[in-house]
């Protein structure tokens, strides 16, 4: 009875805050089906089911554009990130470049509220003629995932990975061999699950994309929060475009699980 | 193949912590060497530094004539096996093997070649597709030991490479590693804590402590004749008995037992008469009968514990009128004795070696009496 107790009551605790969690996307989901009237509804009910939100938001809200202001965004800054992220965390790990101080620099851009860096970034890029601009949004959410990447990797390249480099120098490995052939192939799913989670951060940005972006360069965040129209919230498009938006974020998901629960020592040591 | 040499090499970490301290060895071109130690003794250090995985503070390292100390660790060809195998966990067994040649730009057909002719001297043909993880621990060991030879460096560096495996395995390693540096003939510098592999497969040893040498020395020398009570408790299991003892002009007393100094030790000891003296006494040099013959002297000692190993029987034991010392004595397998009985033994004297209290340093003995 008290074994039982103690299998059955953790998972009670577990699903009353998964449920926590999940009600409000459901609700989401549910809304996206049904019209404005219906959303709001207490109890909820069904109502008219449809996809009506899902082609009025691709009919009349430039979503495509958000959507793909997103994507280029967040592939890009992803893109310049990590090669940079892995770099950095290889030399902190391996020749502990800067000391103490430059590791928590690094880190110290990242305990600011982001509010004190957009200003400066506002100011730079309208001399810089970056405002609205792709380039720019894709140099703004660099100050967030470069360090947050750095960080990240820095455990992936410390403990075993520098042995087998040592075994490879001694194999007749340049620095860079050692680096290229070892440890990078050996950290890789460390590599990608960062650059998973760094695809994720950008995605989900929304005040430098809210501040620093423009017509053209609108992401899906501040597209969203476009919904809140001055006739009201549009509840019943804003939850189909929700729904949309997070569609590429749970596709990484099962990936992000694999990689970053896959062993950084594939059994190369003992 | 290369000759070795070190001279008055030191390693300081940054911290001011000496690693590694006025170390000058030889080792000869074909030799297989051992450095010898307890952990943190420096002898890693010595070998990570002949590797070039660390840099040498002060003091020269020569490979083949060649000065070292600022050659990339690519560049000086050497091979080195790692305690913990450090195979690349991202690659086959057959890449792992030939990584170093193609590194190297050696052209396909010979690496296949060579390959072919490793993994076949090794017995991994049948391992070549699989990855490090799908490996035994054995197996680890016999790749990562391919993966040097398929080089065919000038040296090899075996960095306590038999220290994770099994201790039959373990014995099994050591014959075939002795076997391979026979048909290769290429430098071995071997580091170990383990004593039983210093003794059976080194042509010499390097015993160090606190990163200084203590003694260096082919096996049995060093047994028969160790530098200090650091080298005589190390090596050997069990290690050579020490006892505080009195030095008179032809005796030494042990507890109450007095044993007559054959003429040869009197006068090689006479300079250190009416001393406190440390008396370093191995455990097979007591037998259970006198023989006429040798200069054996009788020893009372009264059992503590047997401990029956099958081809032998260890003795723990106290020597009479001496509490607290325990000693070991190497019994016949039939030997027998209860808690607190009396055996009389009759110990070698012309064996016994001496060490000086204070520096712990060895008396000056004839070798061979």
């Amino acid at each position: 009875m008290k074994r039982i107790a103690a299998r059955v009551l953790p998972h009670i605790i577990l699903c009353a805050f998964s449920l926590l969690i999940l009600m409000p996307l459901l609700w989401i989901l549910r809304v996206s089906f049904t019209d404005r009237l219906t959303a709001y509804k207490i109890p909820p009910e069904i109502g008219t089911v449809g996809l009506m939100n899902y082609v009025e938001i691709f009919a009349r809200y430039p979503f495509t554009g958000w959507f793909l202001n997103s994507l280029i965004i967040a592939l890009g800054a992803t893109a310049i990130a990590l090669p940079l992220a892995t770099a950095l965390a290889y030399a902190f790990a391996r020749f502990n470049t800067g000391g103490t101080f430059l590791r928590l620099g690094v880190l110290a851009s990242q305990m600011l509220p982001p509010i004190i860096l957009v200003l400066p970034l506002f100011g730079m890029f309208l001399f810089a003629g970056l405002m609205q601009s792709h380039v720019g949004l894709i140099i703004a959410h660099l100050t967030i995932s470069l360090p947050f990447l750095s960080w990240m990797l820095v455990s992936f390249f410390e403990g075993d990975v520098a042995r087998l480099e040592e075994a490879a120098r001694v194999d007749g490995a340049t620095r860079w061999q050692a680096f290229r052939y070892i440890a990078v192939p050996v950290a890789a799913p460390g590599i990608l699950a960062a650059g998973l989670l760094g695809f994720i951060l950008s995605w989900n940005e929304f005040l430098f994309a809210l501040v620093l972006s423009g017509p053209s360069s609108q992401t899906l965040p501040v597209g969203l929060a476009a919904l809140e129209t001055h006739a009201g919230v549009e509840i019943a498009p804003l939850a189909a475009a929700t729904v949309v938006s997070l569609v590429p974020v749970f596709a990484l998901l099962p990936f992000l699980r694999k990689h970053l629960i896959k062993g950084l020592s594939l059994g190369a040591l003992k | 193949m290369a000759s070795i040499s070190l001279s008055n090499v030191h390693k300081f970490y940054p911290n001011g912590y000496a690693a590694v301290r006025d170390v000058s060895l030889d080792i000869k071109d074909g030799e297989f060497m051992i450095l010898l130690g307890p952990s943190g003794c420096g002898k890693s250090t010595t070998l990570r530094m002949i590797a070039g995985l660390e840099t040498i503070s002060k003091g020269d390292l020569h490979i083949g004539g060649a000065r070292m100390n600022d050659i990339d660790p690519a560049d000086r060809d050497v091979a080195i096996v790692f305690q913990n195998y450090a195979l690349y966990p991202h690659m086959t067994v057959i890449d792992n093997l030939s990584f170093g040649l193609r590194l190297r730009g050696v052209g396909r057909a010979v690496i296949d070649q060579r390959v072919a002719n490793i993994a076949d001297m090794l017995g991994i043909g049948e391992l070549l597709s699989r990855k490090p993880a799908q490996l035994s621990g054995g197996q680890r060991q016999r790749v990562a030991l391919g993966r040097a030879l398929v080089r065919e460096p000038k040296a090899f560096l075996l960095d306590e490479p038999l220290s994770n495996l099994d201790a039959k395995l373990r014995s099994a390693m050591r014959t075939e590693l002795i076997k391979l540096h026979r048909t290769l003939g290429t430098t071995i510098v071997h580091v170990t804590h383990d004593q039983v592999e210093a003794m059976t497969m080194g042509e010499r040893i390097c015993i160090m402590k606190d990163g200084v040498i203590v003694q260096v020395g082919a096996p049995m020398e060093v047994y028969r004749n160790p530098v200090n009570t650091f080298v005589a408790g190390f090596l050997a299991s069990p290690p050579m008995n020490l006892l505080r003892s009195r030095l008179s002009a032809q005796s030494l007393s042990l507890g109450d037992t007095v044993l007559a100094l054959p003429p040869a030790l009197g006068q090689a000891f006479a300079a250190h008469a009416e001393r406190e003296v440390i008396a370093g006494m191995r455990p097979e040099d007591f037998h259970l009968k006198a023989d006429a013959a040798a200069s054996t002297a009788p020893v009372k000692v009264h059992a503590v514990t047997t401990e029956v190993l099958g081809p032998e029987v260890i003795l723990v034991a106290t020597v009479s009128g001496e509490q607290g010392a325990e000693i070991h004595i190497r019994c016949p397998r039939d030997f027998r004795a209860k808690p607190g009985e009396i055996v009389i033994f009759h110990y070698d004297v012309s064996q016994l070696q001496l060490f000086d209290p204070e520096t712990t340093y060895a008396l000056k003995r004839p070798v061979q009496i």
